[in-house]
């Protein structure tokens, strides 16, 4: 654009460059000074702010001032922005051919313009803000600060603006420290530039063009080339493109009516709901409807439903996905509810729960809870059975571990963990007989024959048979042979039995003394009262033995057992023996010697087991409160389990006669069941329980811990662990 | 051979066979997750629960058909065009050819849902019954700020806008709302329409919180349908009441951000036109006197257009018709909507500028009231003497008229949800307003109930007139608050008496029942308990234990018994009822704390 314009000034200069005299030159000078606009072209278009406009509007002051200049000044070396100018006017020049010297000095001149008047500013091309701080800008020649110009405050400049009428073409030059006037001119000339128009109004842009390059004469041409064919012909190209572009408006790819209205196609889309259209697919389950608030929702909830300050810190302790997601807040007025935070997010919670989670239909059980508690028979019509405690036998100084009846039903003998053995009278409560054994009695039985009434006791390492001098003179005789032992038969025993059992006399008390290599835990008599089975946990292999009393003689099971005993019974009416270790109970046949079943009751460990007179059912009590009633013609799973205790249960006993069976605890409680057993095998057995005994007081954590019933009447003996022997009648 | 090896060849069975997880679905349709997304939204397929969940518990399941049924959908080839087109848009940007990007980016190519919004709700009802989630979106939208970044367009929230203005012209015009609720989460309404009970959200008038981890891509989606949804059935609604859609606006109002009465003005007078046109006797009734002095004021050129359309469209044979079908459905409502509509009659509403305006220009017209505001286009002026009440929400109001009364904006939805015009002393200016109820909760079957509740349900009484008032006050009288006391004062003892012969009758069949239990199961023999009571006779106290204690024996005994999955369930429904129990305890142990505080403070 530059040399453009300076060609058109050649053009001007033209057919003045006769007159190469002073004259003109200053007449040159006088244009320069009203366009300036060479120099001053390179900041034309950031005249946009008053900021760059005060630092640009150095070069007008500067040519305005450079009237008053003497024009001696024009050869001053010009600075390095104009270097590029420079050298576009000597090409130009060149082009000229024989162009005068004059016109190359009046463009230099006007070039330089801006470079006359010597800066009063010395800082040199550094960023001025770095003198932001200073009173001074830059130096003299003598070394001495330039000090700035103070400035008015804003005040007083808006004031002096207001009164001065011209102030609106006072700019501040900031370079120079000074303000300057701009004239008129200037004026024009700046509200030119900012309208984009060339700076100067008598500029003609559009002036015809004057070939002044002299074609005629050369005598050889530029290029010799000829011109080449595409000239000539069609461009294929072209014509591609304007062919693939025909296709497109035909095929419709590209289509005038641009932004293709958008009529609202709205109808009628249920018009026809008679059809009764059915919803296609599978079967819709409807998205739930989202919970209805409540008052806690409110704005303005009443106070019950506002959490105090400790509840929400407590709130903070709870994991954060169990945390209630809104906590209610009370806001007196309407006007103080803000926006809710997480309008939002719950909005998208819920858009991500309608497309995300799989939905399946529930049905929701809208039952009475009392509707799933089986329906039993009343107990009215399962009397009798015991209800309340009517006796009480006390006597004991520790916990009744044993308590047995004596088949007549009109004894009952207990053992206690303090050594002694008591027999008391069932009626009356009076206390027949003490044996003082001396160690913590296990386990005391009566033995089932009504004319043997023999008491068995287990106690240490000892299994003691005595005589308990009831019954007629005969019997007593018979008994006292029974338990005649010769000295000399232990050590026959002791050839079989490896001298671990030995048989002998007890002097103390008149009895037979079966000494045992273990602990004895429990004891249990053949109903034809000649067998005993003792039980000892730690035992090994040998920790079950059978005992003959007739013979005197001791035998051990020739069976494997898989983990403690716990429990033994005999089969009340067949050979077959039951032990029960603590995972399951084991039915050996003792006629064929082998395994018959193997009971499962999956609880932790059993404490007791127990046989119905029948002999086709059996309880199995455990630790961990359950109580599970085999069928065993049914399977070796439990019939029925059930869960009546929350602590380990002691022991389980059935009743002789009647369809009665108990368990009792370390809870201090006693359930006393209906049990019964059809003869028709289709039928199952019917369980029904009937009452919850208490009165008896826990000690040292443990409850009741024996029960047994009387072997004729529906009443329960329970022995707790209180020292106390209770007897619930019905 | 293990059981589930199965011979190549042979077909799945089962669960297997049936359901596919979501990424087999995906490949199976040969779309990427983002359409199939779209898909399942516009097609309101979900995944389902499988009884055995064949390739494990951490996938989703769709059931076959489901996928079947996307599979034949005309919309799938759509997406699948956008999805090309978007790639040819990106072409051409990459390549620097802004025409061509610019020239497809104004062609994309759309989709229409209405199709699918007969499809997914076969009857108008239907469509009804699921408008819930829909209008809450909506609403939502409509509060949101539009966000280039998040591609929520200025079109979409004004479209928002208009269905939602749209929909509650409706509701209010046809005075189909029932309940509102001012929660923190923002104003809950439930309206009645066509025996569909839809409840929605809006969220408060105040600049919306946009959370960042949210996928505004889904929601945008979920609008979309909703969208085509309401502007259906919005249409049918307007349909129902003879009235054109979609509604031109009184452009004036509708700068004035006054949509909604701008809507009620459109329903309301093309309502009156077709009257006014049927009947052709008598043109110059008072309706269109009125009409004329209403449009001394406001009426623009547009909308007597629209009038005139709609008159010209309903002068046709059927029109009277039409006319008799308007009176008798007008016979027909029930008694529920002639209650709404009768609530708020003859009482005049001014808003204060303060006063959220958008809710309550909804509400109050909608149960009868005639309402106007503070600024351009309002209907009548502060200054109007016939005012009955003043809506405010500041500390305090310096210029009052004695004419009328100025209360909260509570005032306003306390009395709809209750259906009686509450005493205006507790929600005068400046005052701790009683407390905001819920009107969804079943105070009953909760077990709470608040106290204002109570309160309210005496006024309630009061104003069915179940107390007759006291000798020598007229009915006028009955609106003088001293005179309500007196009445609430009488409600309360009758309310008292009822109350404890209730509890008499409660307790007596209490005992007997235990009577029952003691005689029929027979715990003791009569001979014993007769002993017991000989030696227990004074202590009865004593005898109370025992029997809490055969009751809990009872139970236990009953339980011992039952099946374990049986008594997993009552033990789950103990801890519910457990739960609800504590739950309430809380609330009666905080309400006699608050109470103390406030006798010893």
């Amino acid at each position: 654009m530059k040399t453009l314009k300076n060609k058109k000034q050649h053009k001007k200069e033209g057919p003045e460059k006769i007159n190469g005299t002073l004259r003109r030159i200053e007449q040159q000078l006088d244009q320069a000074a009203d366009k300036s606009e060479d120099s001053s072209s390179d900041y034309d278009f950031e005249v946009v702010d008053n900021e760059s406009l005060s630092e640009d509007e150095g070069p007008p002051s500067e040519s305005g001032s450079e009237q008053s200049e003497p024009s001696g000044n024009e050869d001053v070396v010009s600075s390095d922005d104009d270097d590029g100018n420079h050298d576009d006017t000597r090409n130009n020049r060149k082009m000229d051919g024989g162009e005068s010297d004059d016109s190359r000095e009046v463009i230099e001149e006007s070039d330089s313009s801006e470079d006359e008047v010597a800066p009063r500013n010395t800082v040199g091309s550094v960023p001025l803000e770095w003198y932001n701080d200073e009173e001074h800008i830059g130096y003299n020649l003598a070394g001495k600060k330039i000090k700035k110009k103070e400035r008015q405050n804003k005040l007083d400049s808006f004031l002096a603006s207001a009164d001065d009428s011209k102030s609106w073409r006072k700019i501040y030059d900031e370079y120079n420290d000074e303000e300057v006037e701009l004239t008129k001119g200037e004026t024009k000339l700046i509200r030119r530039l900012l309208e984009g128009k060339a700076p100067h109004a008598d500029f003609d842009p559009y002036q015809p063009y004057v070939d002044f390059f002299a074609w005629d004469d050369s005598k050889h041409p530029l290029s010799n080339a000829p011109e080449p064919k595409r000239r000539f012909i069609p461009s294929k190209w072209e014509s591609k493109k304007v062919l693939q572009l025909v296709r497109a408006f035909r095929m419709g790819h590209i289509k005038f009516d641009d932004k293709p209205k958008k009529e609202s196609n709205l109808y009628d889309v249920w018009a026809d709901d008679s059809s009764l259209a059915e919803r296609q697919g599978l079967a819709h389950i409807p998205a739930p409807k989202f919970k209805l608030p409540g008052h806690e929702e409110s704005f303005n909830p009443s106070g019950e439903y506002i959490p105090s300050q400790e509840e929400i810190n407590a709130l903070q302790l709870i994991p954060e996905e169990d945390r209630p997601k809104f906590i209610p807040q009370r806001f007196e007025f309407y006007r103080s509810v803000p926006a809710y935070d997480k309008a939002v997010s719950e909005r998208f919670g819920r858009c991500l729960d309608l497309y995300l989670c799989p939905r399946a239909r529930k049905k929701r059980i809208n039952i009475d809870p009392e509707t799933l508690k089986p329906k039993l028979p009343s107990r009215k019509d399962l009397k009798p059975y015991p209800t309340t405690c009517y006796l009480e036998y006390k006597g004991h100084k520790g916990p009744v571990v044993s308590v047995t009846a004596e088949s007549t039903g009109q004894w009952i003998a207990s053992g206690s963990n303090d050594g002694s053995v008591r027999v008391w009278e069932v009626e009356t409560g009076r206390c027949l007989r003490v044996w003082d054994i001396g160690e913590p009695v296990q386990q005391v039985v009566w033995n089932p024959l009504p004319e043997l009434p023999l008491l068995a006791i287990a106690a240490g390492q000892d299994v003691f048979i005595l005589n308990t001098g009831l019954g007629s003179e005969e019997e007593q005789k018979k008994i006292e042979e029974l338990l005649h032992i010769e000295t000399p038969t232990a050590p026959d025993d002791s050839d079989k039995n490896a001298s671990l059992i030995s048989w002998g006399p007890d002097e103390k008390h008149g009895g037979i003394r079966l000494k045992h290599f273990k602990t004895v835990s429990s004891l249990e008599w053949h109903r034809k009262g000649d067998y005993l089975s003792t039980l000892m946990p730690h035992g090994e292999s040998r920790s079950v033995l059978i005992h003959q009393l007739s013979k005197k003689l001791t035998q051990r099971i020739p069976y494997k057992l898989r983990g403690l005993p716990v429990s033994s019974a005999f089969h009340p009416i067949r050979s077959i023996f039951f032990i029960s270790t603590k995972k399951d109970v084991r039915v050996y046949d003792l006629l064929k010697q082998k395994l018959l079943k193997k009971l499962e009751p999956g609880v932790r460990e059993v404490s007791s087991i127990a046989i119905h007179p029948g002999g086709d059912n059996v309880i199995v009590g455990s630790k961990d409160g359950k109580l599970c009633w085999f069928d065993m013609d049914l399977s070796s799973q439990p019939y029925k389990v059930l869960k009546p205790h929350k602590k380990d249960i002691n022991k389980v006993s059935f009743h002789r006669s009647y369809p009665l069976f108990s368990s009792c605890s370390d809870d201090c409680t006693a359930y006393v069941f209906h049990g019964k057993v059809y003869s028709d095998l289709n039928q199952n057995p019917l369980i029904v329980p009937l009452e919850i005994l208490r009165g008896h007081a826990s000690a040292d954590g443990r409850g009741v811990l024996d029960c047994k019933f009387h072997p004729r009447q529906p009443w329960l003996f329970t022995a707790g662990a209180d020292s106390i022997i209770g007897l619930y009648c019905h | 051979m293990p059981k589930h090896y199965r011979l190549p060849g042979k077909k799945k069975e089962g669960n297997a066979a049936k359901y596919m997880t979501r990424s087999q679905a995906v490949k199976y349709l040969q779309v990427s997750l983002s359409v199939f997304r779209q898909l399942c939204i516009h097609k309101g397929v979900f995944p389902r629960e499988p009884k055995k969940k064949v390739k494990g518990n951490h996938h989703t399941y769709y059931h076959i058909k489901d996928i079947l049924f996307l599979k034949h959908e005309p919309l799938l080839e759509t997406l699948r065009e956008i999805r090309v087109h978007e790639k040819k848009v990106k072409k051409a940007e990459s390549k620097k050819n802004r025409n061509l990007a610019e020239r497809l980016e104004r062609h994309k190519p759309d989709y229409s849902l209405d199709r699918l919004v007969k499809e997914r709700y076969p009857t108008f009802v239907d469509a009804l019954r699921d408008l819930d989630d829909c209008l809450s979106m909506v609403h939502l939208f409509a509060a949101l700020p539009a966000v280039e970044r998040e591609h929520i367009e200025v079109d979409r929230i004004h479209k928002c806008r208009r269905l939602s203005h749209e929909w509650q012209a409706y509701i209010s015009r046809t005075h189909k709302l029932r309940k509102t609720f001012i929660s923190v989460k923002g104003i809950y309404y439930q309206a009645e329409v066509q025996g569909q009970t839809v409840t929605w959200l809006t969220p408060h008038a105040l600049q919306q919180v946009l959370p960042s981890d949210v996928d505004y891509k889904i929601m945008l989606t979920f609008l979309k349908f909703y969208e085509t949804q309401l502007e259906l059935v919005n249409y049918k609604l307007y349909q129902s009441i003879n009235v054109k859609y979609p509604p031109i606006l009184d452009p004036r109002l509708e700068a004035l951000a006054a949509d909604l009465y701008g809507l009620t003005r459109y329903l309301d007078a093309s309502a009156r036109a077709s009257l006014v046109e049927s009947i052709d006797v008598r043109p110059s009734g008072s309706d269109q006197n009125e009409e004329q002095q209403e449009g001394k004021k406001l009426e623009e050129p547009e909308l007597r257009l629209a009038q005139l359309q709609h008159s010209l469209s309903s002068n046709e044979p059927g029109s009277l018709m039409r006319l008799v079908d308007d009176v008798r459905e007008e016979d027909e409502d029930d008694e529920e909507t002639k209650e709404c509509r009768n609530f708020f009659k003859g009482m005049k509403f001014f808003l204060s500028r303060e006063v959220p305006r958008e809710s309550l220009l909804f509400v109050i017209p909608a149960f009868g009231g005639m309402v106007s505001w503070e600024g351009e286009g309002a209907p009548f002026p502060e200054s109007d003497s016939s005012i009955t009440h003043q809506i405010v929400d500041r500390p305090t109001q310096k210029r009052m008229f004695l004419s009328r009364e100025y209360v909260q904006p509570q005032w306003i939805y306390d009395c709809i949800n209750f259906r009686v015009i509450l005493p205006t002393d507790e929600y005068l200016v400046g005052r701790v307003a009683p407390p905001h109820l819920s009107p969804f909760v079943d105070n009953e079957e909760e077990g709470h109930v608040p106290e204002y509740a109570e309160t309210i349900k005496r006024l309630q009484a009061a104003a069915r007139k179940e107390v007759l008032p006291l000798p020598g006050a007229g009915e006028d009288d009955l609106g003088d608050p001293q005179n309500l006391q007196g009445i609430i004062d009488r409600a309360e003892e009758i309310e008292a008496a009822e109350k404890k012969r209730k509890m008499a009758i409660l307790q007596k069949q209490y005992l007997d029942e235990l009577k029952m239990e003691l005689e029929s199961c027979q715990y003791h023999d009569h001979s014993d308990t007769s002993k017991l009571k000989d030696a227990e006779g004074p202590d009865a106290e004593d005898s109370l234990p025992n029997l809490k204690q055969i009751a809990e024996d009872a139970e236990n005994m009953s339980k011992v018994l039952i099946s374990r999955k049986k008594r997993k369930l009552l033990e789950a429904m103990e801890i519910g009822k457990d739960r609800k129990k504590a739950h309430i305890k809380l609330l009666k142990e905080r309400k006699k704390r608050i109470d103390e505080a406030q006798k010893s403070g």
